[in-house]
């Protein structure tokens, strides 16, 4: 779905992943034959619960890897690196944002971005994540752990890590599921701007209709198939 | 941001489980250290102290007994050699200072040592080092007044034991006059712990360690005439006194060779066949050569009255056999120390659950499995190396601390904080045991399943 004349940044190609079910018999969660996400594009992925999209994700991310097809991001196909190549892969090009935030407990908000530089370019340092973080509303709780933070804080230092190595894919799983209307619309609005101001392209994963009313590019997971 | 502060951090969020674990670390290194200083720096003051004791010559007995008792004011005496046997030994060729003590009494626990002026004059407690005044003066020392009081203390055992035959006992005959007698001179812990002092009497009391029923000698106080300079030897925690005194007084019979009652001989063929009666509880033998220790030593040892001894080698095989129980004791404190490192896996594997999570998330955030891997063992490495090294430090502390027990129960302090090289190694020890111990956790954590402990909780 890549703009003409746009670079694509993400290309999938004839994706399958199964897994096998308690009978021994593999259980398909991912069938997908052609999808494309252009630089600075964001696209919003709908399906229901169950229907793979956090794994799909997890699959770009290289987290998981595919039994068949091909997955090209930024140019590289993530499955044939080396597990530690495609660590640091992930770390420099794609940012991830969770539906339970997944900060460190023990880590202040600016030790949690950090810490994403930390395995990332390295580059920017402290001044860099205390930017974000005041970017996305935060500069004034740099040193505060998750715990003294709301729960829509606790999101947007999610963003401001996911950020943090200037990734040219951010992968947004459900972003907003643990947030009440008010801070999701909030924290989508924000991960869409400082995407778009920073020039990252943006796959969101949802199922739910008021995230997918706010997104131009709609597509659904089955229609993938 | 690296990998030591996310292991601090981590170390951090656990705090009670991380103090505890590495408190358990902590008291095995500490009861190790404690344990190899207090044995070494025992058996280097035990050695030291026989420096200036080349041989040792006494009853018949356990050589051990006759060391301890002669050398470190310890244990009671194996018994009485005679007097003559001194004499002999005294103008021997071979034998370049020969000093004769007795003991028998105590004052508030502190052994009383009857002995000569040599003791002061002439005998080096350690090479280049004779027991000095810090006040005072010594006794005076005359042999004929020793032999006067030797013939006096035999007729009194003469005369008790024919009491205890029911005979008619005459009267003793009035004891010769002594020049300088009940005259004491004190080792310096003795002059700290009881606060006498120069020309201050004290009554001394019967037998080698204090008792509720020992007899005191009222009747023959001493005078203090002189404190020694601290030693740091078992010459501080003596008290010396004139050796002819000590056989004036009430209840210093003489006893036969072997610590038997002097056999009853009549005073006539005494007189002819003993004419010095005299005997001491031991004789200590500095040589005018080493080469001929091993021969003095062997006809010493041939006859039947009396027995020569090495120090050296005697605290020797002491602490070969205490060597074992030191064994023992630090077998505990290695046992001790694998708990600890038990206690920090299963403290590790305990909080895993909640590490999955994590690990998956820093994982995802782009870590390797190694870094996961390194955090993990580092963690555990660090826990050990900092209870190990709070345990050297506790070690010391405790040598410290049981340094005042150990003065007042022996004179001598151990240096509490001259680090042995051995510590270094339980550091090393320690990292091992924490790179053992966190081996299974880390590898758990190296095999994390990413995504599944990354998806939602709820």
């Amino acid at each position: 779905m890549s703009d003409a004349g746009n670079k694509t940044i993400l290309q999938l190609r004839n994706l399958r992943k199964s897994y096998p079910s308690i009978d021994g018999d593999p259980l398909e969660v991912i069938r997908l034959r052609q999808f494309d996400l252009g630089a600075s594009e964001q696209i919003v992925l709908v399906g229901q619960s169950g229907s793979g999209k956090s794994t799909l994700l997890n699959l770009i991310a290289g987290i998981l890897l595919p039994d068949e097809g091909e997955i090209l991001v930024n140019g590289t196909n993530p499955t044939q690196l080396s597990e530690a190549a495609r660590d640091r892969f992930r770390a420099a090009n794609i940012g991830y944002v969770f539906q339970s935030f997944n900060l460190l407990q023990g880590f202040t908000a600016l030790e949690n971005v950090l810490l994403g530089q930390m395995f990332g370019s390295g580059n920017g340092g402290t001044d860099r994540a205390a930017q974000l973080l005041n970017n996305v509303g935060l500069g004034h709780r740099l040193h505060h752990k998750p715990r003294a933070l709301s729960v829509g804080e606790q999101q947007r230092v999610a963003i401001a890590r996911a950020l943090v190595n200037a990734p040219p894919l951010v992968l947004a799983d459900e972003p907003t599921g643990s947030l009440d209307s008010k801070n999701g619309a909030a924290v989508l609005e924000l991960l869409r701007r400082i995407c778009a101001e920073g020039n990252h392209a943006l796959l969101l994963v949802t199922h739910d209709p008021q995230v997918m009313s706010s997104f131009e590019k709609v597509v659904r997971l089955e229609d993938l198939q | 941001m690296n990998l030591v502060k996310i292991v601090i951090k981590n170390m951090r969020q656990r705090a009670l489980a991380t103090w505890l674990t590495g408190a358990s670390v902590m008291l095995g290194v500490a009861l190790a250290v404690a344990i190899l200083l207090i044995k070494q720096g025992v058996q280097q003051r035990f050695e030291q102290g026989t420096l200036g004791y080349e041989m040792v010559v006494g009853a018949k007995g356990s050589p051990l007994q006759l060391v301890l008792n002669t050398v470190y004011n310890l244990d009671i005496s194996p018994g009485n050699i005679s007097w003559k046997l001194f004499e002999q030994l005294r103008d021997d060729k071979r034998v370049k200072l020969a000093v004769p003590f007795s003991v028998g009494d105590n004052y508030k626990g502190f052994r009383i040592v009857g002995t000569t002026d040599a003791f002061f004059k002439d005998f080096e407690f350690e090479p280049g080092r004779k027991p000095e005044l810090a006040s005072g003066r010594v006794f005076n020392f005359s042999e004929d007044a020793l032999k006067s009081a030797f013939r006096e203390a035999e007729e009194r055992a003469r005369e008790r034991e024919a009491r205890e035959r029911g005979e008619e006992v005459k009267p003793a005959p009035e004891p010769e006059h002594v020049e300088h007698p009940f005259e004491a001179v004190i080792g310096s812990t003795v002059a700290e712990q009881t606060g006498l002092t120069n020309g201050e009497k004290f009554i001394a009391a019967h037998g080698v360690q204090p008792s509720a029923e020992a007899k005191e000698h009222t009747e023959n106080p001493w005078t203090v005439v002189g404190i020694l300079q601290p030693t740091h030897t078992a010459v501080d925690r003596a008290i010396y006194i004139n050796l002819d005194s000590f056989y004036h007084i009430e209840g210093h019979e003489l006893r036969a060779p072997g610590g038997q009652a002097k056999e009853e001989k009549p005073a006539a063929e005494e007189k002819d066949n003993d004419p010095d009666p005299g005997q001491v509880s031991s004789i200590v033998l500095k040589l005018r050569s080493p080469i001929t220790a091993f021969g003095l030593y062997r006809e010493i040892n041939d006859r039947e009255d009396a027995q020569a001894a090495f120090p050296a080698a005697e605290i020797r095989k002491l602490f070969d056999i205490v060597g074992n129980i030191d064994k023992l004791l630090l077998a505990q404190a290695i046992l001790i120390l694998v708990v600890g490192g038990v206690a920090i896996a299963v403290s590790i594997y305990n909080s895993m659950s909640e590490r999955r999570r994590e690990i998956a998330i820093l994982r995802a955030l782009g870590a390797r499995r190694e870094t996961i891997f390194a955090i993990v063992l580092l963690e555990a490495v660090t826990i050990c190396l900092f209870g190990a090294a709070a345990g050297l430090v506790g070690g010391h502390v405790v040598v410290a601390m049981a340094n005042g027990a150990l003065y007042k129960a022996s004179g001598f302090v151990i240096p509490a904080f001259h680090i042995q090289p051995l510590e270094w190694y339980v550091l090393g020890v320690a990292v091992i045991l924490g790179a053992v111990s966190g081996l299974g956790p880390a590898l758990g954590a190296y095999r994390t399943d990413v995504a599944k402990n990354l998806a939602p909780t709820s």
